[in-house]
């Protein structure tokens, strides 16, 4: 087999080499290594257990795997927290496209007055609550004004910031909020919800409830899908919806737009487009590369994705509903010590994640062959 | 009519007034977590619980404490918390990761990206399949080895693993496929060899996603928990997540100082974002080597 014809073509090849090899001698020794560990592991019974000792046991994992059930279950819960993504990427979409421009006011007279006007009418709100005894409504008040004065006097610097730092600063605290947000009786949503729905309406009892908008299908028993409404899964989609939208994909889709030639749209603004129209057919378009990975990113991550949560928020219940294929890799390897289970069940993960991946390449990655 | 109407200065300052109410409120709803983190490190122990904002009874203690600046009350000793040695050892083993990550990447991006060459397309095909398994199963496998290299409790045990990586090849692949071929093609009739357009083309072209390849890997790894949380046994080289954990446990997770300490770590991580993020701005990519 020939690796190359011609002088030209053996020359771009060991171009290709070069740069490649900094990168591909990292990747054999870091990640291709654990990864065909992991593959041979799955069919042994590797246990964090001293006392047992490590042995063949072939196609043992994974027809116990699928006997048992529980598999279709979480990879059915892991499915249905996989339906916000779609919603998520075209927020951060939507998003980026805001924040991108500086946004700033460019006549500093003018600038600095707003601020000015931004800030008084700020304080005296803050004040006139305070004094009212409503700290904490003053403090929101008081947050609103505050960003908007910065938004004033910085632009998107200010709102990108913003936007951000909640998703690094701290996953833990972020999800403990959520918990007191989503508590049925002292919880922010329900209280704001009982002023909103009509009276005598059963209130959603979030976190520790089955209920789903899926569940008026008919899903086997052990699925424990029975109720439609709104319950925990749905509370962690709005949740992870909020997380989502302002993160690092908005921050890509941010660098993405950003690199579009200004030629496009002032091409497109000779033409008479509106705002919609360049967004649909020019930013859209151009983009695509960066949609790509993301959407892909995002079949990877959602597939493994749900540990966190699970973890802090309700340990993968009630019953099971909010257990994502990623905690049982979690309870099965570090709970149960069984890693040559939890190997196996991360493989046939594998086997799912790339079947989706390349259904993706073939209709998502045109341009890339161009 | 419509025309001028739509071009008019107060159709404009309508627009950008709404622009603005728009994401302000957004942004401030998307902030509220962040805030109720500041407001519990100000907080008493007995009001973390509770769901007011702010404090009824606010006090700085929980600042002093975390910062070694008075002793426990009850104990009377100091805190065992060395909040600027894990921010110097997190931004070490960041910037280093960060460094050599994007450089690594973007070298290998370019030869998946713009380079032809045979199978090329079957290799990156196995660097997208190693990220389709879950990294928890891995992180034991890396350990032995990790082991077999003598590098646990080490610096580059913590840098060395994460400087290649499969996400950052990928992402920059699809940055440099986004430039036109017709450059490259343009460079080389000039006579430009490969590593002169990768140099003096590509890598000014990819500005953006570099700068937010680098955004990711630095905050990535300034907050990454598990790996050091394994690797490192030696207190001198505890990085932020980890000294957090042990300060979780080792105070009954008192919350306030949890968040007490977890706002002060962040600090560099947001000055570090502001001053990164601005350079992502529209109209760049033709400022680098290639004017039209």
């Amino acid at each position: 087999m020939r690796l190359w014809e011609g002088r030209r073509e053996k020359r771009d090849f060991f171009a290709a080499m070069g740069f490649l090899l900094p990168n591909l001698i990292g990747f054999l020794a870091f990640t291709a290594g654990p990864v065909l560990l992991s593959l041979y592991m799955s069919f042994t019974n590797w246990s964090l257990k001293k006392s047992i000792p490590l042995k063949w046991i072939g196609f043992r994992n994974y027809t116990d795997l699928f006997s048992d059930g529980d598999f279709w279950f979480y990879f059915y819960n892991t499915g249905y927290f996989m339906l916000g993504i779609p919603l998520a990427v075209g927020g951060s979409l939507f998003l980026a496209n805001i924040l991108v421009d500086s946004m700033r006011i460019k006549v500093d007279k003018t600038r600095s007055r707003l601020a000015l006007i931004t800030a008084v009418v700020g304080f005296l709100n803050c004040a006139f609550f305070i004094v009212a005894g409503w700290n904490d409504a003053a403090l929101f008040v008081g947050i609103v004004f505050l960003a908007a004065f910065f938004g004033v006097l910085f632009g998107t610097t200010t709102y990108r910031t913003m936007f951000y730092i909640p998703s690094f600063a701290s996953g833990v605290a972020t999800m403990i909020l959520w918990m007191q947000i989503f508590n049925p009786e002292q919880g922010l949503l329900n209280n704001l919800l009982y002023y909103i729905v009509p009276v005598g309406t059963q209130l959603p009892e979030w976190l520790i409830s089955t209920d789903n908008l899926l569940g008026f299908l008919p899903l086997p028993a052990h699925f424990n899908s029975s109720g439609f409404g709104f319950g925990a899964r749905e509370a962690i989609l709005i949740m992870g919806f909020w997380m989502g939208i302002g993160g690092n994909n908005m921050i890509l889709y941010i660098a993405s737009i950003s690199n579009i030639p200004d030629s496009l749209y002032e091409a497109a603004d000779i033409d008479g487009a509106g705002g919609f129209a360049k967004f649909w057919h020019i930013t859209v378009p151009s983009v695509a590369a960066t949609t790509f990975f993301i959407s892909i990113m995002s079949i990877i991550g959602g597939l493994q994705g749900g540990f966190q949560m699970a973890k802090i928020m309700t340990n993968g219940g009630p019953t099971g509903t909010t257990t994502t294929l990623a905690y049982y890799i979690f309870t099965e390897g570090f709970d149960e010590l069984r890693l040559g289970f939890a190997s196996s069940v991360s493989w046939v993960l594998f086997l799912i994640v790339f079947g989706a991946t390349m259904i993706q390449w073939k209709y998502g990655n045109k341009q890339s062959e161009a | 009519m419509t025309h001028n109407w739509k071009q008019s200065t107060e159709w404009r300052a309508i627009k950008a007034f709404l622009k603005f109410f728009f994401i302000t409120l957004l942004a401030s709803a998307m902030f509220v977590p962040f805030i109720w983190m500041i407001c519990t490190a100000f907080k008493p122990a007995n009001e973390v619980e509770m769901l007011n904002f702010i404090p009824h009874a606010a006090k700085t203690e929980n600042f002093s404490l975390v910062l070694r600046l008075i002793p426990d009350s009850l104990s009377g000793k100091f805190l065992n918390i060395h909040l600027f040695k894990w921010i110097f050892n997190s931004i070490f083993v960041a910037s280093w990761v960060t460094v050599l990550q994007v450089t690594t990447s973007s070298l290998a991006a370019f030869a998946f990206s713009r380079i032809k060459w045979k199978f090329r397309n079957q290799i990156f095909m196995m660097y997208l399949a190693t990220m389709m398994i879950p990294g928890m199963i891995l992180t034991i496998p890396k350990f032995q080895i990790m082991v077999s290299m003598n590098l646990v409790n080490t610096y580059t045990g913590l840098i060395l693993p994460a400087a290649f990586s499969a996400f950052g090849t990928f992402m920059l692949r699809q940055f440099m496929l986004g430039i036109p071929l017709s450059y490259d093609e343009a460079a080389e009739i000039d006579g430009a060899s490969w590593l002169q357009i990768y140099l003096d083309i590509i890598l000014p072209l990819t500005k953006p996603g570099l700068i937010t390849l680098a955004i990711f890997t630095f905050l990535g790894n300034y907050r990454n928990l598990m790996w050091p949380l394994i690797t490192i046994k030696d207190e001198a080289l505890k990085t932020v997540p980890v000294g957090l954990l042990s300060l979780q446990g080792s105070y009954q997770s008192q919350t306030e100082l949890l968040m007490a300490a977890t706002m002060i770590c962040i600090i560099p991580l947001i000055i570090m974002f502001i001053i990164m993020q601005k350079k992502l701005v529209r109209g760049i990519n033709l400022g680098g080597g290639v004017k039209e």
